[in-house]
This record gives structure tokens, sequence and C-alpha cells, in this order.
């Protein structure tokens, strides 16, 4: 193999084991918005709190990162739910810029507490068995970040079982296609948005729990990821959840890329350019047909 | 020479053909009847000419120029004016203000805006209803402000898109009659229906298309006999 | 007397260092009046025509550096160069506005937030234009004299009356802003932007004209705000959450109406400022919770219920 070739694959690699995190984050936003037509903008934050709650798992309570996922994750499920329940809901018939606005409280009143509690120190956690990163096919794979993409491959495939088998998930399916045709069928569509709520809020916190070995921790965080989030959910089409894990896969891979064969710094432009050319010329996403 | 000339006019949207080739005209001062079953391409024609969409096709004059992919406020300038299916006012603003904004446009004056507006409003009826949000209408009264709105920027040539849906017989038997004395005061028309109707006793001429295609042209005692317009219309049913 | 009360007002407002000599009251003052000059600037846009933009921080980075760039380069006053951050604020808002305006509603707020963060990658990496994360400093101020006296630069009253004399501008532009052709188009827009085009109105180009009016305040105050803190980086005048809070001091105080953002910036900034001076971080808890409450129950904003109940409707 030869040394371009390395590089080549060992970018891609890396940039499939992250995009398949943003892929989480990205679906828990774009179910959401499916559902309720809102778009959270302290869907960050909640991935935030997700990082912060496994960091203190470890180190106050020696607790594996990886493990408190069994915790966090329907902790989340909750929170978001009775988010959505007191908080959310009674905005709703206000438009979608008025949710927009709120949701921006929301996530600076979250970010800013986290930093008042916290401080904005940039915090890093090292897992013992994370030193020495995989060696298969000589690709380096750092540990964490494998056992992450494992995991959000799991929770994906669990997520898809849910929408496609169960009675709530293909409620949550047919609300997202047609509100009013969901609510003439008898579906609760009020308990729907609730479920979808924490469900979007719950993915967004289980992607936190895992990226926190791989990532620097701060308060503030949430704010780039929920832009990067954006990206994604526009790149995959609004609402598309199928859209969502090929956009994060991508942004996870043009962010590899970028930063082999264009410049570190520059790479995350490269992300933003696209999304403007996407909501541009061809708003319902890359992948998606035009839906009317 | 016709007032408006749309020839070859064609618009797809992905793979569906919406309007296909279609060519009429409109005479200066007639009534001309745009009619055809739901989806038929009606509106899409509308926002064509008025350059809410671009032709992906074809050509639309105006008095001889050109006005196919000008945007909708230079179509306006032209003297095109249109009201939309959907209503949409300016729902916060008042009676008189949705109407004296059109105004203003073409005045820059606001005075003589309003008084312009007024003098709109109650050739529609509306002379007394000025100061109410126009939020607060009922939905005919609502339709009524929209041909204000459109009447305050002088068109020559004004496009109605379902003015009679949703009306009760008496509101369209007023609304019938204000059409007609909109084009007696000089002002040509172009109705979009699909109940016949009404639309067949009050206009000169009717197009009907189907499909995005034209499939019959020419008065309404003739329309209605063509057996290609009853097929489209009431489809086998009828027969 | 309706026209003697703001002349009043703006003389008052002027002659407050006059009678206030403590420096952290005036910094506090200095601080509400150039987020009086934000908040009025984005209501322009995002209140009269409705286009919640959450990018503004580019404009008055733009502002803040090119008066920073042209003083440590050129030797250009600082006040000069105030003035040339926001005209470029207002070029570079064109090519944006251009972009951003073919989308409507929630979509054009996520193109403004994308754009921003492009410009704020470049101003991080463009070393050579803006040394990069390091930042620029203006360790000294030229020397000016008025009536005879050297402004003294270290204190905080002349910073006052500068800040004083650019929100009183930006006031008196959103009043003729308010009463122009452009605001009542801009309205119908809010309004119904089918509608707006099909009466005649050139939408785009309201658009554009507008967002450059803004980016010309904004550019201006953040000009202001290298010449008062002497000095910029990416993360103090580019960041994501400096547009935030230009949005939500007008919506809290009040859209739509000329003292709403000034309530807003009352209201917001002395909580925020009198929050750090206590705690240093996290002081834009309050600004998140109010904005909820605001949102929650009162859609028109602090100064526009109260507009209400004195004006005694409903
Ligand atoms: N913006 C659009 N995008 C995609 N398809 C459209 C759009 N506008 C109209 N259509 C389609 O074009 C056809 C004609 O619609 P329309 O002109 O509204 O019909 P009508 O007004 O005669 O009822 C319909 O099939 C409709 O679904
Ligand atoms: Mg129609």
């Amino acid at each position: 193999m030869t040394a371009a070739m390395e590089t080549l694959i060992q970018s891609l690699v890396n940039g499939v084991l992250t995009g398949s995190l943003y892929a989480m984050i990205g679906v828990g936003l774009t179910v959401i918005f499916g559902v309720m037509r809102i778009i959270n903008l302290a869907h960050g934050e909640m991935v935030m709190l997700g990082m912060f709650s496994a960091y203190w798992s470890y180190t106050l309570w020696k607790i594996d990162s990886f493990l408190s996922a069994i915790v966090w994750v329907p902790l989340f499920f909750l929170a978001g739910m009775l988010a959505y329940r007191y908080l959310v809901r009674a905005i709703m018939p206000g438009g979608e810029l008025n949710t927009l606005l709120y949701t921006a409280g929301m996530s600076l009143l979250i970010a800013n507490v986290a930093l008042f509690a916290w401080t904005g120190d940039y915090r890093t956690l090292n897992l013992p068995y994370a030193v020495e990163p995989l060696h298969p096919f000589g690709i380096a794979v750092p540990v964490p970040l494998a056992i992450a993409f494992g995991l959000a491959a799991l929770i994906t495939a669990a997520l898809y079982v849910f929408l496609a088998r169960t009675d709530t998930g293909r409620a949550v399916r047919a609300t997202s296609q047609n509100p009013e045709a969901a609510a003439l069928m008898g579906i609760n569509v009020e308990r729907i948005a609730m479920i979808t709520f924490g469900l979007g809020t719950a993915l967004a916190a289980a992607a936190g729990v895992l990226l926190v070995p791989s990532l620097y921790l701060y308060p503030t965080v949430g704010e780039i990821l929920v832009v990067k989030c954006f990206v994604i959910v526009v790149l995959g089409g609004l609402g598309s959840i199928p859209g969502a894990i090929a956009g994060g896969i991508l942004l996870g891979v043009i962010e590899s890329f970028g930063a082999v064969y264009v410049s570190v710094a520059y790479k995350d432009t490269i992300g933003f350019i696209m999304f403007l050319l996407v909501l541009l010329f061809r708003p319902q996403g890359l992948f998606g047909a035009a839906r009317s | 020479m016709a007032l408006l000339e749309v020839s070859g006019l064609t618009r797809d949207f992905g793979g569906l053909r919406a309007v296909s080739g279609l060519s009429f005209q409109v005479g200066a001062g007639e009534i001309l009847g745009l009619i055809g079953p739901n989806g038929a391409g009606k509106t899409t024609v509308f926002n064509l000419i008025t350059g809410f969409l671009r032709p992906t096709s074809g050509d639309i004059r105006l008095d001889g120029l050109r006005i196919a992919g000008l945007k909708p406020h230079a179509v306006v300038r032209c003297g095109i004016a249109r009201t939309f299916q959907i209503v949409k006012p300016f729902p916060n603003l008042s009676v008189c203000e949705n109407v004296a904004l059109a105004a203003l446009v073409r005045l820059g004056v606001r005075a003589e805006a309003e008084a312009d507006a007024e003098r709109a409003l109650k050739q529609v009826g509306l002379g007394d209803k000025l100061d109410i949000p126009a939020s607060d209408l009922t939905l005919s009264d609502q339709k009524r402000m929209e041909i204000a709105r459109a009447l305050a920027t002088h068109p020559k040539l004004l496009l109605l898109d379902e003015p009679l849906a949703g009306l009760n017989p008496r509101e369209t038997e007023d609304a019938c009659q204000l059409v007609q004395a909109i084009r007696a005061g000089g002002v040509t028309v172009v109705l979009v229906e699909h109940v016949m109707k009404a639309i067949m006793r009050i206009s000169h001429r009717v197009v009907v298309i189907c499909q995005g295609e034209k499939i019959a042209d020419g008065p309404p005692s003739e329309v209605v006999a063509d057996p290609a317009v009853i097929t489209a219309y009431f489809g086998k049913r009828a027969r | 007397m309706k026209r003697v009360l703001p002349v009043i007002a703006a003389l008052l407002l002027l002659a407050i260092p006059l009678g206030v000599s403590n420096q952290f009251l005036l910094h506090l003052g200095i601080t509400v009046l150039m987020w009086t000059i934000l908040g009025l600037a984005w209501n322009l846009l995002g209140g009269y025509a409705g286009q919640v933009s959450f990018g503004h921080a580019t404009f008055f980075g733009i502002g803040a550096y090119t008066t920073m760039i042209l003083y440590l380069s050129f030797r250009l006053a600082p006040w000069y160069g105030m003035a040339l951050g926001g005209v470029l604020g207002a070029l570079f808002s064109l090519p944006i506005g251009l972009i951003c305006f073919r989308l409507r509603g929630p979509y054009f707020s996520l193109a403004t937030l994308a754009v921003a963060e492009i410009i704020r990658l470049v101003a991080l990496n463009w070393e050579s234009l803006t040394n990069g994360p390091v930042g620029l400093l203006i360790t000294s101020l030229p020397q000016v004299t008025v009536f005879g006296a050297a402004i003294n630069w270290e204190r905080k009253e002349p910073f006052f009356v500068i800040v004083a004399v650019l929100a009183l501008c930006a006031m008196l532009a959103a009043y003729l802003f308010t009463r122009s052709r452009l605001g009542s188009y801009l309205t119908a827009i809010r309004e119904d932007e089918d509608a707006a085009e099909a009466i005649g109105i050139d939408t785009t180009r309201s658009k554009v004209t507008v967002l450059a009016l803004s980016a010309f305040l904004t550019g201006l105050a953040g000009g202001f705000y290298g010449l008062y803190f002497r000095y910029v980086d990416p993360d103090a005048v580019f960041l994501i959450s400096l547009s935030v809070e230009m949005v939500f001091i007008a919506v809290v105080g009040g859209l739509r109406t000329i003292a709403g953002p000034v309530v807003g910036a009352i209201f917001l900034t002395t909580i925020a400022e009198l929050f750090r001076e206590r705690f240093m971080v996290g002081h834009l808890i309050f600004y998140g919770l109010f904005m909820m409450l605001v949102i929650r129950f009162l859609p028109e904003g602090i100064w526009g219920r109260a507009l209400r109940i004195l004006t005694g409707r409903r």
C-alpha cells in the first residue's frame, strides 16, 4: 500500500467514525423537526449535557463513561419529554420563528448555567484502556472512537427497529409525514410529539456520552455542535432520518478529508459552504426527492 | 393586437409538466374565463404570467412587449395585477392600509395613496370597513379587499384566481357584478374558476385547460357543448 | 411638546458625564448604549422586516477589525475607522443579503448563521490580516484636544459621549426609517412576502437595503467596541452568541418599536454586567431565561406591553 493510499484510507476511516456520531445527533434533530416542525437550537446543549453526565460519572463515581449511557440515556429521554410538556408545547402555536427564538433562549440558558456551574475550562476524559490505538490493516483506530462507532450503530439500528416495528414508532413516522392525517387516523399527536422530543433529546445525549472520550469538553461546545448538526440535516433533507445518517457520515468524511487535503484551518468552512449551496439549490437535501 | 398574448407556454415541476405548450390571447376589454378541473394548471398559468414562476419555455407578451421571466413586482408595474386563490392579506394591517400600500408603491405620496385606497375600497363595497384589521374580515370581504388592492396598482389586466370559491350564492352574485363593473371601468379581466356556472354567464370567452393543455377556446355557449370539455370536466360519468 | 421632549432627553443623556463620575456606572452606561445601537440595528431587519438574522456578529466584527486595522497599519484615527467600519459592514451585507434572502423564515436564519460562522473562521485563520486568534491590541489612542484641553482616554467620560451620540443617531435613523416608504414596504414584506411582491414592491431590493442600513449601524457599534476596549479577537467580536444577544435585546425589549431595544438593552445589559462583576462567567443566563419568558408570556416584549398598558388598549 502506498503512503498516499494509506492516508486516504486513514482519513476515510476517521471521517466515517466521527461521522457516525454526527449522524446520531443529526437524527435526533431531524426526528424532532419531522414531527413538530421545530428547529431545536438547544439540541447542541443536550449533547453537551450528555458529555458532562458521562464525564462526571467517570471522574466522580468511577463509572465507565460508555457504561454510564445505560443510566443517562433513559434519564434524558424522560427529561426531553418533560421539557416538551412543560416548556416547549405552550409556544408551538406561535409559529416557526417563535420556536426558533425560544429554543435559542433555552440554548443560551443551559449553556450559561453550565458555564456558571462548571466554569469554561476545557476538560478531557482519558480512559485507561484507550491509550494505544488499534491497528487493523495498518490503519490507526482510536479505541474510544471504535467503541463509540459500534454503540452508535447499535443505537441507530435499535431506533430503526423501533420506528419500523412498533406501533408507537409507526405513529411517529405517520405524524412526521402528515400530522393532520395522523390525527384523523386517531393517533394522539400530542403524545407522539412528547415521545419524539424525548427520543431526539436522548439521541443527542447518547451521542454526547459516546463522544466524551474523543472530544474536548466545555459548556459552550454545543454552540459548534448544533451548527454542524444543521449542516448535517440540511445536507440530508430536513426531517429525513436516512438523510441525516448519510449527511452525518458525509460531513465527517468531508471534515476529515478537508483537514488532510485542504487545510486544518478551513476544514469547517467546507461544510458550511456545502450547507449554503444545498439550502439555496437543493432545499430538499442531497438525497431526497422533492416533497410538495 | 391582443392585450395579452401567451404562446407555447410550458412549465415543468421535476418530472411533472404542469403547463404544456399553452397558447391563448386576451383582447382589451374582455372578460376571459380560464377554466379546468382541479390540478389542471390554472394557478400555475397565473404564476407564470405574473412572474412568480419562470416558464420552462414559451413566451408571454403584454401589448407586444415580452414579460416572461420578469420578477413579479416588475410585471405589476407593466400593468398586470392579480389576486391569490388562497387569499394573502397583510393580516395585521387595517383594510385601508392594505390597499393604501399598493397605491403608495405607485404614487409615492402617502396622502394621495390613502385617498386612492378609499376610492378602490368604495368601488368593491368595503367603504365602511376601512379601519378593521384585515384578518377580522370574512373570506368574502378578504377577497374583495384583495381585488381592491390589485385595482390600486391601476392595472390594465386583472387576473382573479378563483374569486368565487367558498362564497355563498348571494356573495357569488355580488362578486359577479363587481367583476362586470371593473370591466366597465376599463380593466380587462381573466377569471380562473373550476366551478363553471357563474363564469359561463359573465365571461365573453372561455379557455378550457386540462392537464396543462388547452382543449377548448371560444364563446361559453360553444365551449359547454364541446364533447372534449364534457369528458375532461365531468369524466365518463356525464356521457 | 412632543418635539421638545426627545431633544431634552437627548441633552440630558449627553449631560450624564457632567453629573456622574463613578467609572463603573459610566462603563455600564457605555455598554447599555452600545447594545442599544445593536438592538436598534437588528430590530430594523428582524422586527420591522421580519427577517430573523442569527449572523449580525459578522458586521460587528467587520466594524471592529476595520477600526483596529486602519489605526494600527495606517494610523487612521479610530473615529474615522469607525465610520469606515460601518461602511464596510454595509458593503459586506450586500452579497450576504443577495445569498440569504433567497431563503425565507427559519431557513434564512440558518443561512445567516452559516455565513457568520464562515466569516468567523476566515477571521480566525487569515493571520496576515487579523493576527488570528491572538487578536489585535491598541496600546494608546491619538491625542485630541477639545477647547484647549487634551482628552483623557483613560477615563470613561469621552467614550460615554461618543457612544451616546452614536446611539442618538441610530435612534434618529430608526425613527426616519419607520416613517419612510421603505419602512412601509418592509411592513408589507413582513406581513406577506408574496402579496408585497404582487403589489409591485421589489422585495429583494427592499430587504437588501434594510440589511445594509442595519449592517452599517452594527459595524459602527463594532468600531466603537474596538475603540473602547482597544482589543479585538475573533472570539470576542465574531461569536454566534454575540449575534444571539442582539436578537434577544430587541425581542425582550419589544420588536417594531424604537424604545424597545433601548429598554431591552437597559434591562438585559445591566443584569448581565452586574452578574459579570460578581461571578465572572455565566452572565447570559438571564438572557436565555428572559427570552423564554418573553416568548411565552409577553410576545410583544417589555416595552410593547408597557405601551399597551400606557395607551390603555385592551
Ligand atoms: N410549486 C409547485 N411545485 C410542484 N408542483 C406544483 C407546484 N405548483 C403546482 N404544482 C402542480 O402542478 C399541477 C397544477 O397545479 P395548479 O396550477 O395549482 O392547478 P389548478 O390551479 O388548475 O388547480 C398540480 O399537479 C400541482 O400539484
Ligand atoms: Mg388553482
